[in-house]
């Protein structure tokens, strides 16, 4: 949690400098871009609009802080991708994870959604409702 | 006084009709002895009143503790026990085990653990209550999370019958508990998030084969509604609702997956042979989804128990913006309202008003707000019995994607299920309260059966410019809709109140504490802190010329998921303050149950 609130208080002092130099500050890997901390890519958009669709907070927290879920802040620093997306699609029973096979949105967003959730755990996106980049 | 009354009436019934209702006799009979907690509210009026006076104002510096149970099960704990002569019945979250308890010898007499599909945890989400089961005829009945009612013989624990309530496939699974009412099991239905259509369904207790079933949305017929004798309360009078009440209210077929479940607690007359309970939210949260008032969700209904047909119903929140799910308990008291003797119906909503209606026709009589700070609705105005909404803290009018901010109270509203406790000593009700505010965001969401059908993103704090806790413990006049006294609570008291003949009230706290009060003046008497956050429901019963008092702890439920609520919020720096993410500092899971009694001296 500190983490992401320097990382948050870091972006609000980059987001002054790009004023200053006249450049946004930009994020890009070969999952996301992000600009300004919240400002994201096309597909990273759709991961989180994913991720409000399906309930996710509902467990995992507003914030992705982790409720009765874990926090995916945290274990998205560790999970592989594939791990990502087995779990996302045969849901951990036992603890509580449900199994979103049956969900075409979520399926069909598998990639969109672990772009957006690696962008919260590498900080790089710095609140959890993100907006759409306009180029 | 009712359970006065019903002692009088009791042989009388039963000289007029020796064959008709031999269960709610003996469910009578066990309840109207105060040594026994034999419902969960103590009675059928769901008063949570004890006539025990054994320990009280006097003497309640001296309680300790007497034994400990752990039911081996870490998730939040809601109910209570029961108690029925020399045999306690303690049941525990998912996966709904039940041990009945020698209370002589303190030995497990029976142990029942049901086999569920784990697929059921998590359409719990976000967590796996209980609470608890019902006795009658020799029998105890567990309402089990996968959606099975099933009744065990008190002697044995061996299954005598079950029945399958719901479709736990498309997440309608069960929290509530049974409740026995004359010769019938009367059950609910949750999934509220999941799109399912609510409903009240009554079995046979006798074998479990289905009596009725009354859907909350929908055909008249499939919610046994008559729409020439069933009423609500339209312009200042009770007047038939008319064809499609319901129907008319709804978009197309968005009633299919509209919600209405019914969860909570329910109370049964028996005079008026009326049953109460409250039917929770529409679905979506979004209420862009579906324009219409959304009937009969958000309403208070009385039905016959033999029939299940709607006698009437009154919508407290039509078209629900804010997720005040309106399954609440109704509470049943004879008392003076604005001075005139009522037989009253009395039941604080999550909307934060307190309504008190006459049960025998549903009757608006006072609707007032028994947090101050609730400010959604400037009042409910008495005529049309509609709360007056403030446009600034719509969620509708606002629109999808627009973060409306500072609505008090927040969605798990000014009161949750934990129910609250009436005094025949005093008239005046006891009501653990939450105290809390948020700011909602709605967004479009598509329907897939079985999965998660919310719509919104909330973010909970504190109420702001207020004392800084998250709750508080009041007394409230039903009769002129006034708060007599508050006390300040750190946290929301999630915990079900008892009032005793002692002159005391107990309840619980979520770091844990169970606490005794002053009926006159609140002022704190005692206190003790057990292993977890309770969230259970106090309950007390004699054993061997002994009173008891006792109550689950083992936090959870939606107040222990708010424990971490407001981390991170990201808005206005309010989550920092005091909330639920010091709860952490106090307790952790837990599953244990806590008898007090006072030590014999020597």
């Amino acid at each position: 949690m500190h983490r992401v609130i320097l990382a948050a208080v870091a972006a609000g002092a980059l987001g002054t400098l790009a004023i200053a130099d006249d450049k946004t500050p930009a994020v890009k890997t070969d999952l996301y871009t992000v600009v300004d901390g919240y400002k994201v890519d096309p597909n990273t958009l759709k991961g989180f609009r994913t991720w409000r669709s399906a309930a996710c907070d509902r467990c995992h927290g507003a914030n992705q802080e982790g409720l009765v879920g874990p926090s995916l802040v945290n274990s998205l620093k560790t999970l592989t991708k594939d791990e990502f997306k087995a779990i996302v699609t045969e849901g951990r029973l036992e603890k509580g994870m449900v199994s979103f096979k049956t969900s075409k949105a979520v399926m069909d967003n598998l990639d969109n959604l672990y772009a957006y959730l690696k962008g919260r755990a590498d900080g790089a996106i710095t609140r959890a409702k993100v907006e759409e980049l306009k180029e | 006084m009712n359970r006065r009354l019903r002692q009088v009436m009791l042989p009388l019934a039963l000289a007029a009709s020796p064959l008709l209702a031999h269960a709610n006799a003996d469910v009578e009979k066990l309840t109207a002895d105060p040594k026994n907690w034999a419902m969960q509210a103590g009675d059928m009026y769901n008063q949570r009143y004890s006539k025990l006076k054994q320990v009280n104002d006097a003497n309640v510096n001296k309680l300790q503790v007497a034994w400990m149970f752990s039911t081996g099960v870490l998730r939040g704990h809601e109910g209570s026990p029961l108690v029925v002569g020399d045999m306690m019945y303690i049941h525990s979250p998912f996966p709904n085990k039940v041990f009945a308890m020698d209370l002589n010898t303190n030995k497990i007499v029976w142990k029942y653990e049901p086999k569920q599909d784990p697929a059921v945890i998590p359409q719990m989400c976000c967590d796996t209550v209980n609470r608890g089961v019902a006795y009658g005829e020799g029998k105890v009945i567990l309402q089990q999370a996968d959606s099975m009612l099933v009744a065990l013989d008190a002697k044995t624990g061996k299954v005598v019958w079950s029945v399958k309530n719901g479709e736990p496939k498309l997440g309608a699974v069960n929290t509530n508990a049974p409740h026995i009412f004359k010769d019938k099991v009367i059950t609910g239905i949750s999934g509220g998030e999941w799109g399912v259509r609510g409903f009240i369904a009554a079995y046979n207790l006798k074998d479990g084969t289905p009596a009725w079933k009354g859907y909350s949305v929908g055909p008249d017929d499939e919610m046994l509604v008559d729409p020439n004798k069933t009423t609500t309360w339209i312009d200042g009078k009770v007047q038939p609702v008319g064809a499609d009440s319901s129907l008319k209210t709804w978009k197309e077929d968005q009633w299919k997956i509209g919600g209405g479940t019914t969860w909570g607690w329910y109370s049964y007359d028996k005079a008026l042979n009326l049953m109460y309970y409250g039917s929770g939210n529409p679905s979506t949260w979004n209420p862009a989804q579906r324009p219409g008032d959304n009937k009969w969700s958000m309403s208070i209904w009385a039905r016959d128990v033999d029939t299940g047909k709607v006698k009437w119903v009154y919508q407290m929140t039509p078209y629900d913006e804010w997720d005040f799910d309106g399954i609440n308990e109704m509470i049943l008291a004879d008392i003076n309202v604005k001075g005139k003797p009522t037989k009253a119906l009395v039941h604080f909503d999550r909307n934060g008003f307190g309504y008190t209606l006459d049960r025998t026709n549903g009757a608006l009589l006072v609707a007032e707000k028994f947090d101050p700070t609730v400010n959604w609705a400037t009042n409910v105005d008495m005529k049309s019995g509609r709360p007056q909404v403030v446009s600034k803290y719509s969620t509708a009018q606002n629109g999808p994607d627009v973060n409306t901010k500072g609505v008090c109270p927040a969605a798990l509203g000014s009161k949750d299920q934990q129910p609250a406790a009436f005094s025949p000593d005093t008239k005046l009700f006891y009501v653990p309260t939450n105290h809390v505010c948020m700011d909602y965001e709605p967004f479009a969401v598509e329907y897939t059966a079985g999965q998660p059908y919310v719509g919104a993103t909330l973010s909970m704090y504190p109420a702001p410019g207020s004392h800084g806790g998250m709750g508080n413990f009041i007394a409230w006049d039903a009769g002129t809709g006034k708060i007599v006294w508050s006390k300040a609570e750190k946290f929301s008291v999630w915990s079900g109140a008892l009032a005793t003949a002692g002159n005391l009230v107990f309840y619980g706290t979520l770091e844990g504490y169970l606490k005794a009060v002053r009926k006159s003046d609140g002022k704190e008497l005692w206190k003790f802190k057990t292993p977890s956050g309770i969230i259970g429901n106090v309950f007390t019963y004699e054993h061997k010329g002994k009173q008891y008092v006792g109550v689950y702890s083992g936090i959870g439920g939606w107040a222990g998921i708010g424990m971490a609520a407001g981390l991170e919020k990201d808005t206005d720096g309010l989550g920092a303050v005091g909330g639920y993410r010091e709860l952490n500092q106090y307790t952790d899971l837990g599953g244990s149950l806590t008898v007090f009694a006072i030590p014999a001296a020597n």
